[in-house]
């Protein structure tokens, strides 16, 4: 939120002076249409459906070599009255969409565990992406007794770069987008 | 403005620091950020936040001062015009350069990311691309063609024979693995070169969409860790009556050294293209941190010229506004010491002069107070003097006079300091004929001289003794100091004195042979009568009476004499004035019938306290004077007229003024009318007026004499009404009284 504000304060400020022009590269729907946790001994699995933008920049981008992130956060929050809510748990499953141009296909890589899934079409790789199932967020012990709030939300970003190059993104990045929160509450 | 001595500025000194040290710490960040370090990611809202803050603040900072300078330059603020031309130069010579840099660093940035970026560079790639596609493309053609040659060989096998057929022919291709899968994607039979654990993953929905329309399908899959698998696929002959579609899908390695080259050209590839989408970002990231580098450091720059400059001007100002107070004045200013350099050694010098110039004037002041009391003391003992003091310059300019100059010269000359005397001299016969006195001296060249004036005028002849003596004045000027008396009073009473002697002398002189000479003549009479004839007794009768009646009115005369003379013995009363007169009057009035008198007389005047017998003498006196006076004129008249008079200090006096209009006084004999023996008239004694004058100077009372303008003589007599006033004035007159007659 603050990134953006700065930005639009930033790009207000120097759109005369000329930056990148902002046709919003990640243009299409981008929402998690469903969500929901099943317990399995007492590991909480999350399972989503999310909905990610298609269209032709993403498509040329990919046939020019750039990697996108596709995040997918996850939080458990402890709603206190007076105070913060306090945060339980706040994971990212990171996947990374690239296309192959030796083999002419879209991988999609899992980057935690390194597992990765290779689809002839771009379309394919998108359905794949925005099927998650049985993401272990939580163990039991984690939780008290009282009401918890399960939020989850899914993000695109152009991935891959060095570190340094990404903090430069920070000015202008038309390749970022994060949805809406998906929450939910969770009577433990 | 009070001093506050070296005392840094500590408060003014802190800000900058944290400026200072906030600034540098922000700009730091930002190169970091730029540089590689993945922590300064996280950061990044804060450094840009702080950076803006900065950028915002110092903006807001710098339009005030601007503002202000800009104000003050109009406003013609001491100090603006320096301010000014210093925040130019400096600004000039930090702004000039800084734009050429950032000119410069903008095209360095531009031309150089571009050149990472080249065409060859892309082109290599896509070459290189190509070519791994190529020497894959070979294998996977091989590859898809066995497996079209196997699938015919199968589609005329029965099931149980497939297994054997597929053995051989994975033992003859180094295949992973081959499936064959009948209706519902079922695998029908399967070969692998690992042990089967579990049944084959089914196949991807494209291969299967693929073989459904009866074409051959073949993929280069990527697999983790740098790995490629050949998946080929080709439908069998249909068998009749079959449900679905049978298929034999193989999947084939690649040659290991096959496939890390390829896998290089990918990666190479995939990171050219990440680059590649950087570049305008990259690009306008790098624009922007270098702008708002260089505005920070622009803003930073003006505002350190301008805050120097101010400083490196306020000790100026102050000294102006120094220089200022102390032209209008105010030599207790001391301006606050900036430093220890030269400035502040010109503030030292300053605050040195101004401390001195307040010594002095206060030394100044002093010494003109201790001159002003002198002058002061000086202008009481002048005024307190009965000696008149006339200081002037040699044009007669009057720089000096006291009181009792003007009372002896009969002119104010209260207002006359800076006047010439010339020109006062128009009111006063006296002043007119002691500046005509004095002229002459300076004109005969005499400077120094003491000598005794007479001055004549109406109300009679006054003798000063009169000292002049050079006093120098101004440079190259001369004043003079005239001193005189007035020395007529003292010369009458000497006068006075001098005469009572020789009255009294006379009197026994001529008293003592006046009684044996009565007596002879009483006793010539009586011895001779007797036996004379009556022709010769009525002779003797005769001259012994003659005798005894001129020894007689030889004796009133001595008398006369003694009268003058004697001591005074005063019997005071309270009496009419008004009715005394009166009473004169009428006694004269039978007496002397040709003569008409008249009377003037003030209602107000009720009752005197005096000697009523020497008053009814004075009055005698004068009347007599005035009617001996009109003898030789045809119709004489006399005037008598009193009045009520009230003195300033509140004591009231009663005046009689005798007027006629007979000859009047000789000018010659009016300064001394009333001396013995001075008079006119061919009889008289010549003792009347002066026993007149004897007899009021008893009463502390004064008496002048003159001429009438219209002609004839007038006596004023005033007389103190109350004896409390007289004996006040008694006090403070017998002592001289006495005084002159012992002289």
């Amino acid at each position: 939120m603050l990134r953006r504000a700065f930005i639009l304060l930033l790009a207000a400020a120097l759109t005369a002076w000329g930056g990148p022009a902002g046709a919003d590269a990640l243009d299409g729907v981008l929402e998690v249409r469903s969500a929901y946790i099943h317990v399995d001994k007492g590991v909480f699995l999350l399972n989503a459906r999310i909905e990610y933008p298609i269209n032709p920049m993403i498509h040329d981008a990919l046939k020019d070599g750039v990697t996108l992130s596709f995040d997918l956060e996850a939080r458990v929050d402890r709603p206190r009255r007076f105070w913060f809510d306090a945060t339980v748990v706040n994971l990212t499953l990171r996947r990374e969409l690239s296309y192959h141009a030796v083999s002419d296909r879209y991988v999609v890589r899992e980057v935690r565990s390194g597992k990765q899934e290779s689809f002839a079409t771009l379309a394919e790789a998108l359905e794949y992406l925005g099927r998650v199932d049985d993401w272990p967020i939580l163990v039991e012990p984690q939780l008290g007794s009282g009401s918890y709030r399960i939020s989850v939300r899914a993000g695109i970003r152009r991935g891959r770069l060095p570190a340094s190059l990404r903090a430069l993104l920070f000015w202008t990045d038309d390749w970022h987008r994060v949805s809406e929160w998906y929450s939910w509450s969770l009577p433990v | 403005m009070v001093a506050t001595g070296v005392k840094p500025n500590w408060r003014a000194v802190a800000v900058a620091v944290i400026w200072a040290a906030a600034g540098l710490g922000a700009l730091l960040l930002l190169a970091k950020s730029v540089q590689n370090s993945d922590q300064f990611s996280r950061a990044q809202p804060w450094i840009l936040l702080l950076n803006v803050i900065g950028l915002v603040a110092l903006t807001i900072v710098l339009a005030r001062k601007l503002w202000q300078l800009v104000r003050d330059y109009r406003g013609h603020v001491p100090g603006s015009r320096l301010t000014a031309r210093t925040v130019s130069i400096f600004g000039a010579l930090v702004v000039a350069p800084l734009l050429i840099v950032y000119l410069f660093s903008l095209e360095f940035i531009n031309r150089g990311i571009d050149s990472w970026f080249r065409t060859e560079v892309k082109q290599g790639l896509t070459d290189a691309l190509v070519l791994s596609r190529a020497a894959l493309d070979v294998r996977l053609r091989e590859y898809s063609r066995r497996t079209e040659q196997l699938a015919r060989a199968l589609s005329g096998t029965p099931r149980e024979g497939m297994l054997a057929l597929l053995e051989e022919e994975r033992r003859a291709t180094s295949a992973l693995e081959i499936v064959v899968y009948g209706e519902l994607d079922r695998a029908l039979a399967a070969t692998s070169n690992e042990p089967i654990e579990s049944l084959p993953a089914p196949p991807p929905a494209d291969l299967v969409r693929q073989v459904n329309q009866r074409h051959v399908y073949v993929s280069l899959e990527p697999q983790s860790g740098g790995q490629y698998l050949i998946r080929t696929a080709a439908p069998l002959a249909d068998v009749p009556g079959a449900a679905g579609v049978r298929y034999v899908v193989a999947l084939y390695p690649v040659p290991p050294e096959i496939a890390a080259l390829s896998e290089a050209v990918q990666r190479a590839y995939s990171q050219y293209g990440d680059l590649a989408a950087l570049r305008d970002p990259l690009k306008y990231s790098f624009r922007l941190t270098l702008t708002l580098v260089l505005l920070l450091a622009m803003l930073a720059a003006i505002y350190g010229a301008i805050f120097s400059a101010q400083r490196l001007t306020r000790p100026i100002q102050d000294l102006i506004a120094g220089t200022r107070a102390v032209g209008k004045g105010d030599f207790g200013t001391r301006l606050p010491l900036p430093s220890r350099d030269e400035m502040g050694f010109l503030v030292h010098s300053f605050n040195d002069m101004t401390k001195r110039l307040r010594r002095a004037r206060e030394e100044a002041q002093r010494s003109q107070q201790a001159v002003e009391r002198e002058r002061e003391r000086l202008a009481i003992i002048l005024a307190r003097l009965s000696t008149g003091v006339l200081a002037i310059d040699r044009q007669l300019t009057v720089r000096i006079a006291n009181q009792a100059a003007g009372a002896i010269l009969g002119a104010d000359l209260s207002s006359a300091t800076g006047r010439p005397l010339t020109e006062l001299a128009g009111g006063s016969a006296r002043l007119g004929q002691f500046v005509e006195a004095i002229t002459q001296r300076f004109a005969a060249g005499r400077e120094e001289w003491r000598e005794q004036l007479e001055l004549g005028g109406e109300s009679g002849r006054r003798t000063l003794m009169c000292a002049c003596t050079p006093l120098p004045v101004e440079e190259g000027d001369v004043g003079y100091v005239i001193v005189f008396d007035d020395i007529t009073v003292l010369l009458q009473a000497q006068r006075d004195a001098a005469w009572g002697e020789v009255a009294r002398r006379l009197a026994h002189e001529i008293k003592n042979p006046l009684t044996p000479i009565q007596l002879s003549a009483e006793r010539m009479r009586r011895r001779f009568l007797s036996s004379m004839s009556p022709q010769d007794a009525e002779v003797l009768e005769r001259a012994t009476h003659t005798i005894v009646q001129q020894v007689e009115t030889m004796k009133q005369m001595v008398n006369a004499f003694s009268e003058y003379a004697r001591a005074p013995d005063m019997k005071v009363v309270r009496f009419s004035l008004n009715a005394l007169v009166a009473e004169v009057a009428d006694l004269y009035r039978s007496h002397e019938p040709r003569v008409e008198i008249r009377l003037d007389l003030d209602e107000r005047l009720e009752a005197i306290e005096a000697d009523r017998g020497r008053v009814r003498q004075i009055l005698n006196n004068l009347v007599v004077n005035a009617l001996e006076a009109l003898e030789s004129v045809p119709s004489g008249k006399l005037e008598i007229s009193t009045r009520l008079e009230t003195a300033a200090d509140g004591a009231q006096y009663a005046a009689v003024t005798v007027c006629d209009n007979g000859p009047g006084f000789q000018r010659e004999l009016l300064g001394r009318i009333f001396d013995p023996y001075v008079t006119s008239k061919p009889k008289g004694t010549g003792l009347g007026l002066a026993i007149v004058k004897k007899i009021v100077e008893e009463h502390a009372g004064r008496i002048d004499a003159d001429n009438r303008p219209e002609g004839g003589a007038r006596v004023r007599v005033v007389l103190p009404v109350a004896d409390s006033t007289r004996s006040a004035g008694a006090r403070e007159r017998r002592p001289d009284l006495r005084k002159e007659k012992r002289a």
